[in-house]
This record gives C-alpha cells, sequence and structure tokens, in this order.
C-alpha cells in the first residue's frame, strides 16, 4: 500500500531547529538520563537496564543511564520499519521518505450516526470505524478509536483487536494495551493470523502505543512494550508531555523532556530485544493559561510535535505523530482549522506517519463524519505535500504555443493526459449556489454522514478464515479469564 | 455498401466520440464520405449518439468535464471531415430547436458557455453560437436572422451583467419575443426573475430548461 512520498519532487522538508539545536536538545537528553536519571516502575525495565551498566537505585526506582548506553541503543533500531496489514496487499514501510495517517484512540464516547447524540462508546463503534478505515484508501492503519465500555474492562483490548481484525484488513496499532498479560494474548492472536511466530516478526500485523509518564517515567506500560518488541512487533514509544504542567512552560523544553524519556524507553527496549523495530512518537499538549485546562493543538503543542519529528529524523527512526487533534465539541470550523493546522505542519516536517482522524475534544470523542473529513484533508495534504514534476512533460511549450492567445486548454489532449493526477473531493462541496440549494443545502459534515452510512452499508472486508477466527474467539474467551483484573 | 458496413461505420463514429478517441472518428467520418453516407446521418447516428452518452456520463458525474470538452473537440474534428457533404444537404437535420448563445459584451469567459453549447449540441439543438464580448446588436442580428426558438446569454463579471438586462430590453423593443436563458457566476435567480429571463445554473441542467422554454415566448 502506498501512502504518499513526501517531497517526491523535489519539495523541501521543514525544519524548526538548526542542526545544532536537535544535536543539543539530544546532549542535554542524555545528560539529564545520566545525572537526573528516570525512574522505571517496570521490573523487568531496571532489571535490564542494571544488567548493562546503568546506576539503578531499587528504592526510588530511579535509573541513571550512562549516554553511551542510550547512543548505542538508537543506533541498534532496526531500520526501515515494516507495518504489516491482515491483507498483505496492506504493507508498507516505513523508510523516512513516505508518510502515513492512522486512527488515534483512546475516546471514550461516540456521537451516533443515526441520532447526532454524544453517547458512551461500544464495540460496535470500534468494528464500525475499523470497516470505515478499511474501505478509506488513504487512511493505512488502525487503531481503535474507542475503548467500548460494553465488553470486560481487564481485556477490553483484546476485544478491540478482534473487532478490527474482523472488520479492517489493514495493519492495526493497539493504543491501551497496559498490561503484559493484554499484550501476550494480542501478540498470540496476530500469530494466528500470521502463520506463526516467526511470520508474525517478518510481517508484523500489530504495533503498541506505548506511553512514557512525563516528568521522566517509565511507567508498568513498558512490560507490555518489551512483549511486543521481542515478538519482533514495533513498539511507537510516546511522550506526552503537557506544556506548563508536566514538562516546562517553554517549547524547547517540552521537546527536551519528551526526547529523554523516548530515547530512554527506546534503549530499555534495545536491550530487551536488541535490533527490534521501534518508533518515535509524541502527543504533546498546550496550557489554555487562562484556564489552566489543556489542549493538544494549540500552537506550542504543535510546535513541539514538528521539533520531535526533526529529532526522529535526526536518529534515523520512523515517527508516529499524534495530530488531527481538536478541542472543539463538534466537527466544525474549529475542528477543521485545528486539525488541518497539526497535521499539516507535522507532514511537513515529514512525520512518518500520524494519528487522530475521526477524534474530537482532545482525543476523547469519536465521530464517523469527522473521520471521513479528516480524511479528506489528508488526500488533500498529501497531494500538495508530494510536490510536482518540472520536465518537458509537466511544461508543455508546443501545447501553450498551440492554445496561443486568448484560448483554453479544457479541450487538449494534454490536458485529458493529466486530468485524473488532479486532487478530487469526497465530501468537499464545489457546486453553484443554485445547484447546491436545490440538492438540499449540505455542507461536508452532512455529506461526511451520508458517506460514513454508505461505507457501512455497503462495504465488505474480506472475513476472517472460518478456522482461525474460531481460534481467535476462543483466544478472546480465554483472554477475558486470565488476564489479571485490576 | 451492406447495412452492415454501414453501421458498422456509424458505430465507429459513435465511439470514437464516447471513448475519446479522435483518431478513431475522423477515419471513421472519411470512411463514411468514401462509403457515401449521408453526412446528417453520420452526425445524427454516429457522432451525436456519441457525445450525448458522454453528456448523460457527465451529468451522472462518472465523467469529468474535461473529457466532455475533449469529445466535443473530436466530433468537431469529425464534422469537419463531413463538411463539403454536409452543405450540400444542408436542412435535413433534425433539431428541437434552434440557439443563439453567445457571452455578453465586456466579458470574455466563455469556458462556461461553450460547455452549455457542447450539452445543448448533444441534447439535439442548432447552437448558433456567436462567441464571446458578444454586443447585443449581434445577439439580436443573429436571432433574427437564425429564427432562434431561445437564446441564451452568459456573464462571469458583475460588471458586464447588465448586458443582458440590455438584450432582454433591445429583443422586446426589435418585437423580438423569443425566451432568454441566462447564465454565469454573476448571475443569480433573481437577477433572471427582475430582468425577465429564465436562471440556468450550470451546463449540466441547461438541457432540461432549454426544452422546457421551447415554444414559450415572452
Amino acid at each position: 500500500m502506498s501512502g504518499f512520498k513526501a517531497g517526491e519532487f523535489g519539495m523541501k522538508r521543514l525544519e524548526v531547529m538548526e542542526q545544532n539545536d536537535a544535536e543539543a536538545i539530544h546532549v542535554n537528553s542524555l545528560y539529564l538520563l545520566e545525572h537526573m536519571g528516570i525512574k522505571v516502575v517496570s521490573d523487568e525495565g531496571r532489571r535490564l537496564l542494571k544488567e548493562a551498566g546503568a546506576d539503578v537505585d531499587e528504592k526510588t526506582k530511579i535509573c541513571r543511564i550512562p549516554s553511551y548506553l542510550v547512543d548505542e541503543s538508537i543506533r541498534r533500531c532496526k531500520r526501515p520499519v515494516k507495518i504489516a496489514g491482515r491483507n498483505p496487499e496492506y504493507d508498507f514501510v516505513l523508510d523516512g521518505d513516505h508518510c502515513f495517517a492512522c486512527t488515534d484512540g483512546v475516546g471514550l464516547s461516540t456521537i451516533d450516526l443515526e441520532s447526532g447524540e454524544r453517547r458512551g462508546s461500544t464495540l460496535k463503534d470500534v468494528a464500525d470505524s475499523a470497516k470505515i478505515v478499511d474501505h478509506l484508501p488513504m487512511i493505512h492503519m488502525y487503531n481503535p478509536i474507542v475503548t467500548p465500555l460494553d465488553v470486560p474492562k481487564h481485556s477490553h483490548t483484546v476485544h478491540e483487536f478482534m473487532a478490527a481484525l474482523e472488520n479492517c484488513e489493514k495493519h492495526f496499532t493497539t493504543g491501551s494495551t497496559y498490561q503484559k498479560e493484554e499484550a501476550q494474548y494480542e501478540i498470540k492472536m496476530a500469530a494466528e493470523v500470521v502463520g506463526g511466530y516467526k511470520e508474525l516478526r517478518r510481517r508484523p500485523i500489530i504495533s503498541n502505543l506505548t506511553c512514557t509518564t512525563s516528568p521522566m517515567v517509565l511507567g508498568m506500560t513498558t512490560d507490555a512494550a518489551i512483549e511486543f518488541s521481542r515478538a519482533g512487533c514495533p513498539p511507537l514509544l510516546m511522550a506526552m508531555p503537557l506544556i506548563g504542567a508536566t514538562a516546562p512552560m517553554t517549547v524547547a523544553g517540552a521537546v527536551l523532556l519528551g526526547n529523554a524519556q523516548v530515547i530512554a524507553l527506546a534503549t530499555v527496549l534495545q536491550l530487551a530485544a536488541p535490533g527490534s523495530p521501534l518508533c518515535y512518537s509524541s502527543e504533546p499538549m498546550a496550557m489554555d493559561v487562562q484556564s489552566g485546562l489543556f489542549e493538544g493543538l494549540f500552537p506550542a503543542a504543535n510546535m513541539v510535535r514538528a521539533a520531535h519529528v526533526q529529532m526522529a529524523k535526526h536518529y534515523d527512526i520512523p515517527i508516529f505523530i499524534g495530530g488531527w487533534g481538536s478541542c472543539s465539541k463538534a466537527p466544525d470550523v474549529q475542528a477543521g482549522y485545528e486539525k488541518a493546522f497539526s497535521a499539516f505542519i507535522a507532514y511537513l516536517s515529514g512525520a512518518d506517519i500520524t494519528s487522530g482522524p475521526g477524534l474530537l475534544e482532545n482525543w476523547t470523542v469519536l465521530s464517523f463524519e469527522q473521520l471521513i473529513i479528516d480524511h479528506e484533508m489528508f488526500t488533500m495534504m498529501a497531494d500538495m505535500l508530494k510536490g510536482f514534476p518540472v520536465d518537458d512533460d509537466s511544461m508543455p511549450l508546443d501545447v501553450i504555443m498551440d492554445v496561443g492567445h486568448e484560448g483554453h486548454y479544457m479541450g487538449k489532449k494534454h490536458t485529458l493526459d493529466h486530468f485524473r493526477s488532479m486532487w478530487q473531493p469526497m465530501v468537499t462541496d464545489g457546486q453553484t449556489y443554485r445547484t447546491w440549494k436545490d440538492a438540499g443545502g449540505k455542507n461536508a459534515v452532512d455529506h461526511a454522514r451520508e458517506k460514513a452510512k454508505e461505507i457501512l452499508k455497503t462495504h465488505l472486508p474480506e472475513p476472517l478464515d472460518a478456522d482461525i477466527s474460531k481460534k481467535l474467539k476462543a483466544l478472546v474467551a480465554e483472554a477475558d479469564i486470565n488476564i489479571p483484573h485490576k | 455498401m451492406s447495412g452492415e458496413d454501414k453501421q458498422a461505420i456509424l458505430s465507429e463514429l459513435e465511439n470514437g466520440v464516447k471513448t475519446l478517441k479522435q483518431e478513431v472518428a475522423v477515419a471513421a467520418a472519411e470512411k463514411a464520405l468514401a462509403a457515401g453516407i449521408n453526412p446528417v446521418e453520420a452526425i445524427e447516428e454516429g457522432l451525436a449518439k456519441g457525445i450525448r452518452d458522454v453528456g448523460e456520463k457527465f451529468s451522472r458525474k462518472e465523467m469529468f468535464v474535461v473529457e466532455l470538452i475533449y469529445a466535443a473537440e473530436i466530433m468537431a474534428a469529425a464534422i469537419k471531415v463531413l463538411e463539403p457533404e454536409l452543405k450540400k444537404v444542408a436542412g435535413q437535420r433534425n433539431v428541437l430547436g434552434k440557439v443563439v448563445l453567445g457571452t455578453v459584451a465586456g466579458d470574455i469567459h466563455d469556458i462556461g458557455k461553450n460547455l452549455v453549447r457542447i450539452m445543448l449540441e448533444a441534447g439535439g439543438f442548432e447552437v448558433h453560437d456567436i462567441g464571446k464580448d458578444a454586443s447585443t446588436e449581434c445577439f439580436v442580428e443573429k436571432a433574427k436572422e437564425v429564427g432562434a426558438s431561445l437564446i441564451g446569454a452568459s456573464s462571469l463579471m458583475t460588471t458586464t451583467v447588465d448586458g443582458q438586462k440590455e438584450l432582454v430590453d433591445a429583443l422586446r423593443s426589435a418585437g423580438i419575443k423569443t425566451p432568454l436563458m441566462v447564465g454565469g457566476a454573476a448571475v443569480s435567480e433573481e437577477w433572471a426573475a427582475e430582468i425577465g429571463a429564465n436562471y440556468v445554473s450550470d451546463a449540466g441542467s441547461s438541457v432540461s430548461a432549454a426544452k422546457d422554454l421551447m415554444g414559450k415566448g415572452a
């Protein structure tokens, strides 16, 4: 499956820092990890660090990691990172040049597609949003957009994976697998689908978004990430600095803190599984200094995003950026501009993947309409960011001279040969007022609602093999019993 | 020539336009001439069928505006081949009506007007296109000359839209009761009603609007 190649035709990537600034962020990150250390709650994480030569205080759980260990770990990460789908047609490679889109988690509410009312999320919402993602050509992987409230809480991620496998043939990212046991069941299920653990290593159909905790903590989720690393399924190492609260009140301060956390976790995971694949990840938020509330898409947070993309490029590690967010409560103008700005600056900077289509109110509410609209925005960005060729065919001197003065190009063979490569809307309105009015005066949200309903009615993902499906269901039932109820 | 051969040539004419292959349509027009097929029939039963098909697909959003215009260019190129014979049999075409079409004085935006022409021709109308920046006199003279059953005036700019009102006034004072269709970016339904003309919002709806207006003189 192809995303788009940013700057395919010579466009340059945006860098928000000077090269030596990126180096300074790195050096200061190393300084913090070596002198201040990072608190590692995971027992296995501390054991690995201690064994490799870190100064570990078992009482405070603070690990001071020598710089050489961090640098060596970053060098060890597997490159490029392969992302596979249940259907191999949806496999792709994070090579640093191509850009992709993924949904994000983990909302708790859904704006009902029929009633328009906000309600608690269900497993059907996971299934439906997975099916829509399966249909949308420019969303390349699926992370359960919401956490269903109608399945057992301790094993919800396993149920989400099952619903996604049944409705979407693309790659699956689990955004809230916090326990080791959940990870183990998900890896078992993935291996069942692809035909064994060796094949899963070759074609990882699952990845794991794993959060570090600001400031300077690697939590219990590290245990789940270690499981994925050992299975060859890439964890996405996320920093979520809240500028001014869990990170300093400056862009560079938040970039530094987030970066230190990400490279510390990368070190633990490379010690657990040397040469395994992983991705850098970041989802910073900025404070509304008036109210003290947090907003994911204020300009400062977007700058941290772009800077983290630059850091990932600095390390030559792919990056999964949480963008596409909005604090808006409905798919409206605010949702449009917040999402457009955050996603565009991330892609301009060269992010391999951004996540967040379909979510509102700081990644907590699913809107099916917004999912379709965000896909539309991504196709527009892709069309701009790939750039354009400058050659004899794209500068047709003969056609220009043939049309001459005052003519037009609409009936030319050259036009016919090229128009299909032009961007085309799915839900954006470009009609005259009268035609628009006669058709019911619908806006993009109305069109998106119709499109979402149409997809859910007509799209048929390839069903799972009956035998595999039976085995997966048995694993889910087993997981309900065996995963610790906390 | 057998009926089968004739049918094959007519199909080639139709398909050349439908599938956007100019060389096929032009070669078929040459074959039609050589085989002595009536050029009116070559147009009606061949080329026009093709452009109608493209026009319908355009209206259903199955084909693109660029394809519609290109199809019209192909049709024009094929008709050019038929032209010498066509002149000899002039007046034999069955047309729904004669339309005088142009962009009003001071306005050089004619792409929308050209789309309307293609759609009307494909829909069975004989269109007399007086081009862009066309003076009111030019509209009136042409309408008289051809005995127009319909006049279409386009205006894209708010600075030229008054030309449509001027045209209505000139037509009525010359005693011409032919209905007038107006369209273009500067035109609204309210404006059309105000000046006593009929509003057409886009090329796609021009054929049905034209059919409705036939015989409904002011």
